[in-house]
């Protein structure tokens, strides 16, 4: 989830008030945001330009959230519309299907890049400086959106350019890497594009998107001047934008076009919030896209949801009317019409999070507030049970508490040390994990001896007898499932003193049977755990429910043990079908 | 401690020393020994408690030379020495040769030959011409003429007089002859190989403080003698002891000794009454595979193969087998078209191509929500369900993070669920299970459901925390796996709430193997439910 990092003072300027932590916490949730981090009491003085709140975003579908401007929006638009003043932001400057703006500027992209990088959406935004602090938003609004919503830039990513000093129109090519030099950002001396891939820390980190590619994305000027090669890095000379500039040309590429359209929709918005003033750009195609071949942005893509009344109400559990449905809407900032019982909804120009109706029935939910709904006790009637295998687990360990055992619980993941080599078995039935976050925790217990050896081995200074036991998971290897594994509800258990030994397994074991009501039979076995000869396979009706006896003394050597153990385990599902 | 306190707490050992002895007089073990008939190990005990209680004091120290018998010289009590053995030996079978007596008997060559050096150097055996041992016919009757005792007759006396007291015999307690004997049988070091182990003792001798005389008096006045009764035995019981004589007194204020129970875990117990108070609340139990696919962990909550959505589950991955051998259908391609434009759903989906290999990835299950997916082709309605289920989460190990640990979640299936139902039964899980006062619920964002809500509730320290998060599940979640009605769907996080009712602030420690640890811990009552009263509820 997105953390985003806003300027106190641009922040309150844009929602159009300041306010303070509780009052700005319970306006956050209209957001699905939260506070993170404000030191509004701690911190320099009010006016201290730097002061910055930090904010966690929790709705990944909304990344028009992730910006100073975007969240100060919905916060502003909400509250607006409480106190009666309906402020739906207006943007005028989008194009949309049939009403296509004229561009004040051109891109033409060529056909070499269609299966590098195929789309391209931009604008130039001017008539105001930018500030130190919209500076470090923009970069944050660009680092959030390329890496979050952009999937590390594979799928958008945004440039930012000084326009004055490009020579129209702009062109976006595919290039051989080794075709063209220019100087990259935080770089000194010219480089081609393999060579960034190579050397440019940038171009090291984003290498994985481009380094297959056999034609490289590049955008040049009309002189040939390069202004980046997407999605690495921008040139030192026209992609270096300074606090001061007033006329910035925003591009947007990637691999899908409605995703590169919302971006650069999001971010035409934030401009237009900040008062700038947003000029369209045209960018023509030599191939057919979903917008046509000659697309003009910022472009409104999105298509309208109907909303049923009955259906929001019958999912809210309140009855609301379409009225109710469509002002609830308007407050969180969308367009509506009202069509006899359904409403029309058109989502923002910076919103694309529309799937389903449901999706502004939740919008109807925020734009009432949370309690406006009361909290109804369910009516249906249902009967609650454990399930059968939990049921016979709890028989088994009041049984063996019974016995005098100390119930433990222990983490299923594990060591190939602990759960393979320390046991002495080859490991073919242990599941092991492909990408595990250490070798602590490479593999998936096969059985709870292990971890009951792993409690004997930290546990030498408690006071004698241990008896310890739980009944827990393992899941292991086996071919005939369709998963290639099986879980099962095991009871591993584990005797320590001076004179532990395969009598005592033997009664425990019988014990625990009789007063289970299961008749068992026991054969010679052969599992390199115990000692040969003092262990024996357990079984049910025919059918195999573990083995017990006095665990071998290479095994306890292995865990550091000094103190002779005998154990056992029984698989309580194969148990419970017996 | 004043005197009448005091009497109460002395043992009967104590007692009679007490009453019999005045101060100043010289007591030690040997006369207590005879004179109380105590055995040594009372006489140190009544020494011990005496001293520690001001009412006798060291009167002198004396070393002495005691024998203590071995583990071999019991043996030897028991079944004979090597030369008595020998001696029954020749008398019961006639002659034989050493080796032939050392096999018979069971003992080593040099044991045989150096017990036949002593036997033939005093006379009792010879070897004959055909080397065999033999039994002096005339040594029994000389070695005893006259009253006296052969060597080997006082070795007996002095094994079985020590194996019957079971004391250490005293050196000063020897007669001449026996000194002797013991010389040959006892060795200081190294005695694993002799019958006696020969040790330095100090002898402390001890006599009573002025104070004993205040406490025997009082002793007296209450009648109290020492021969009051012990542990109440059967015999005591059968035979009527206890009508002609008063029990005596136990100091009640000793601590209790500790004991080592047999215990559930304190962890697991609170696991199974968040589980049985679900079942209170009408929801049936389900569970399943600690191995899942991307189809169930993910595809099948309308997870998209591509969204960043998927980062926050960042999931294990198996190294072999990598794949399921098939996904159930219909769902697979139900679920498939849903991602790809929203199939029947209404939905105009996530709009790219549904991968069918990714999605039979193996992985280790990452959110107890899987059971819930699972569970909705087979679901009643209207139905709830619950799972407290295992899942893993690539995260790096510490006070806050765990490999693998416990989530609890549930659905709710009915024709007339909706969002104020939903808030109904999340406060219902605040009150009854987590125990709240106050409770709140905030808008929430989840992948799956729509609206999300997310609960709050206040605890009497830490102030407000989430308890869970819930909502109602997408239509594309639903529908592909054959569920017509809402299906509310909600997740309580309980470890934060195990942690306070054990008393702990890390969540290693609710898996510990520490078994110290785990048989001291003890979970706080909670009160959760305890009160039928409507928290006062908050919603933003």
């Amino acid at each position: 989830m997105p953390k985003i990092e806003v300027n106190e003072r641009l922040f309150f300027s844009l929602i159009g008030r300041r306010c303070g932590r509780a009052e700005l916490e319970e306006m956050l949730t209209g957001a699905k945001a939260e506070l993170d981090e404000w030191l509004d009491e701690a911190g320099g003085a009010a006016g201290d330009e730097s002061r910055t709140i930090k904010i966690e975003l929790n709705d990944t579908n909304r990344p028009d959230l992730w910006s100073t401007a975007g969240l100060a929006r919905q916060l502003r638009v909400r509250e607006d519309h409480k106190n009666g003043l309906k402020r739906r932001p207006d943007y005028p400057f989008f194009s949309r299907e049939g009403e296509m703006k004229a561009g004040t500027r051109r891109v033409i992209v060529e056909e070499s890049v269609k299966d590098a990088r195929p789309f391209l959406a931009g604008f130039v935004v001017s008539g105001k400086e930018i500030s130190d602090a919209l500076l470090r938003d923009m970069i944050q609004t660009q680092e959030k959106l390329c890496w979050n919503f952009g999937r590390k830039r594979r799928t958008v990513s945004m440039g930012l350019y000084r326009t004055t000093i490009i020579k129209w129109p702009v062109r976006y090519r595919a290039v051989k890497p080794d075709s063209v030099r220019f100087v990259p950002l935080q770089w000194e001396r010219p480089m081609n594009l393999s060579e960034i891939l190579a050397e440019h820390p940038k171009g090291k980190e984003y290498a994985f998107i481009n380094e297959k590619l056999p034609l490289h994305p590049l955008l040049v000027d009309s002189g040939d001047a390069v202004l980046s090669y997407p999605p690495i890095i921008n040139s030192a000379d026209l992609g270096a934008v300074k606090v001061g500039d007033s006329e910035l040309f925003i591009e947007l590429t990637g691999t899908d076009l409605v995703s590169v359209t919302l971006a650069a929709s999001i971010i035409a918005c934030d401009f237009a919030d900040a008062g700038y003033t947003v000029e369209p750009v045209t960018v023509e195609y030599p191939y057919d896209t979903a917008f046509g071949s000659k697309v003009t942005f910022p472009y409104y893509f999105q298509t309208p949801v109907s909303v049923e009344a009955a259906k929001a109400s019958r999912l809210l559990g309140k009855s609301l009317n379409v009225q109710a449905v469509s002002e609830a809407l308007e407050r969180m900032g969308c367009e509506t019409e009202i069509h006899g019982q359904y409403v029309t909804v058109f989502p923002p120009e910076y919103r694309n999070d529309f799937l389903h109706p449901v999706d502004a029935i939740e919008d109807v939910m925020m734009g009432k507030d949370l309690s406006f709904f009361e909290p109804e006790r369910p009516h249906d009637f249902t009967i609650g049970r454990l399930s059968p295998v939990e049921t016979f687990s709890r028989r088994a360990k009041g049984i063996l508490v019974g016995l005098g055992y100390q119930e433990m619980i222990y983490n299923y993941l594990g060591s190939g040390k602990d759960y393979i080599e320390r046991m002495g078995i080859d490991g073919a039935e242990v599941i092991r994990i492909s990408n595990p976050m250490s070798e602590n925790f490479e593999y998936v217990r096969n059985s709870i001896l292990p971890s009951l050896l792993g409690s004997e081995a930290v546990s030498s200074r408690a006071a004698y007898p241990h008896r310890i036991f739980e009944v827990g998971k393992v899941a292991f290897l086996d071919e005939t499932q369709n998963y290639g594994t099986s879980t099962r509800q095991r009871l591993g258990f584990l005797v320590s003193h001076a004179s532990a030994d395969y009598n005592e397994a033997a009664s425990h074991v019988s014990t625990l049977l009789f007063y289970l009501s299961r008749e068992y039979s026991i054969a010679e076995g052969e599992d390199p755990r115990f000692i040969p000869g003092r262990q024996a396979v357990v079984s049910c009706n025919g059918r195999n429910l573990g083995v017990f006896g006095e665990l071998h003394p290479r095994v306890l050597e292995a865990w550091g043990i000094s103190t002779p153990c005998s154990a056992g385990e029984i698989d309580l599902e194969t148990l419970l079908e017996s | 401690m004043d005197v009448r306190s005091l009497v109460k707490t002395l043992h009967p050992l104590e007692v009679k020393v007490l009453l019999r002895y005045q101060p100043g007089e010289k007591l030690d073990a040997a006369r207590l020994q005879a004179e109380l008939a105590y055995k040594e190990g009372h006489c140190n005990q009544a020494f011990s408690w005496l001293f520690a209680k001001g009412l006798a004091a060291e009167a002198g120290r004396e070393a002495r030379l005691v024998y203590e018998l071995t583990p071999l010289g019991r043996e030897m009590a028991e079944k004979g020495t090597p030369e008595e053995r020998i001696l029954r030996f020749l008398g019961e079978k006639g002659p034989a040769r050493l080796p032939e007596i050392g096999e018979a008997l069971g003992l080593e060559q040099k044991d045989v030959g150096s017990a036949f050096g002593m036997l033939s150097k005093e006379g009792a055996l010879s070897l004959d011409a055909e080397k065999r041992a033999v039994l002096s016919p005339t040594w029994f009757e000389a070695s005893h003429a006259g009253g006296k005792k052969p060597r080997i007759a006082l070795i007996r006396e002095l094994l079985q007089r020590a194996a019957a007291t079971d004391e250490a015999l005293d050196e000063a307690s020897l007669q001449g002859e026996e000194k002797a004997a013991m010389g040959g049988i006892a060795k200081k070091r190294g005695a694993g190989d002799s019958a006696f182990r020969a040790a330095e003792r100090e002898l402390v001798s001890y006599s009573l403080t002025p104070g004993a005389a205040e406490v025997a008096s009082e002793l007296k006045a209450l009648g109290v003698t020492g021969e009051e009764l012990g542990a109440v035995t059967g015999e005591i019981l059968e035979k009527g002891l206890w009508k002609a004589s008063p029990f005596r007194p136990y100091n009640i204020n000793i601590p209790a000794s500790r004991l080592l129970p047999g215990r559930r875990n304190a962890y697991v117990e609170f696991l199974e009454g968040v589980k049985d108070k679900l079942v209170g609340l009408g929801f049936e139990e389900f569970d399943g595979s600690l191995v899942e696919t991307e189809f169930w962990n993910s595809d099948a909550l309308f997870m998209p193969q591509f969204h960043s959505a998927r980062d926050i589950h960042d999931v294990y991955h198996l190294a072999a087998p990598t794949k399921a051998k098939k996904i159930e259908e219909p769902y697979l391609s139900a679920v498939a078209a849903t991602h790809q434009n929203g199939g029947p759903t209404g939905s105009r989906g996530w709009n790219y191509g549904f991968d069918r290999e990714f999605t039979k990835r193996l992985i280790l299950r990452s959110q107890g929500t899987v059971l819930s997916a699972r569970q909705l082709p087979t679901a009643k309605v209207p139905g709830k369900y619950f799972g407290i289920a295992r899942c893993f989460r690539y995260d790096r190990v510490d006070a806050t993070h765990l490999s693998d640990f416990y989530q609890t979640e549930g659905i709710v299936l009915g024709e007339d669920v909706n969002l104020r139902t939903l808030l109904g039964f999340l406060e219902m899980f605040a009150v009854e299970v987590a125990g709240a006062k106050e409770v709140k619920y905030v808008p929430g964002y989840f992948p799956f459901t729509e609206p999300s809500v997310e609960v709050h509730i206040k605890h009497p320290v830490l102030g407000w925390f989430e308890l869970g998060g819930s909502g109602i599940f997408r239509p594309e979640v639903t529908e592909p796996l054959g569920i017509k009605v809402p299906v509310l769907a909600w997740g309580i996080g309980i470890d934060r709430m195990a942690l306070m009712a054990l008393g702990l602030n890390d969540l290693r420690e609710l898996f510990s193997p520490d078994l110290e640890g785990v048989r001291m811990r003890r979970a706080r009552e909670t009160n959760a439910g305890a009160r039928e009263a409507t928290p006062s509820s908050k919603t933003n």
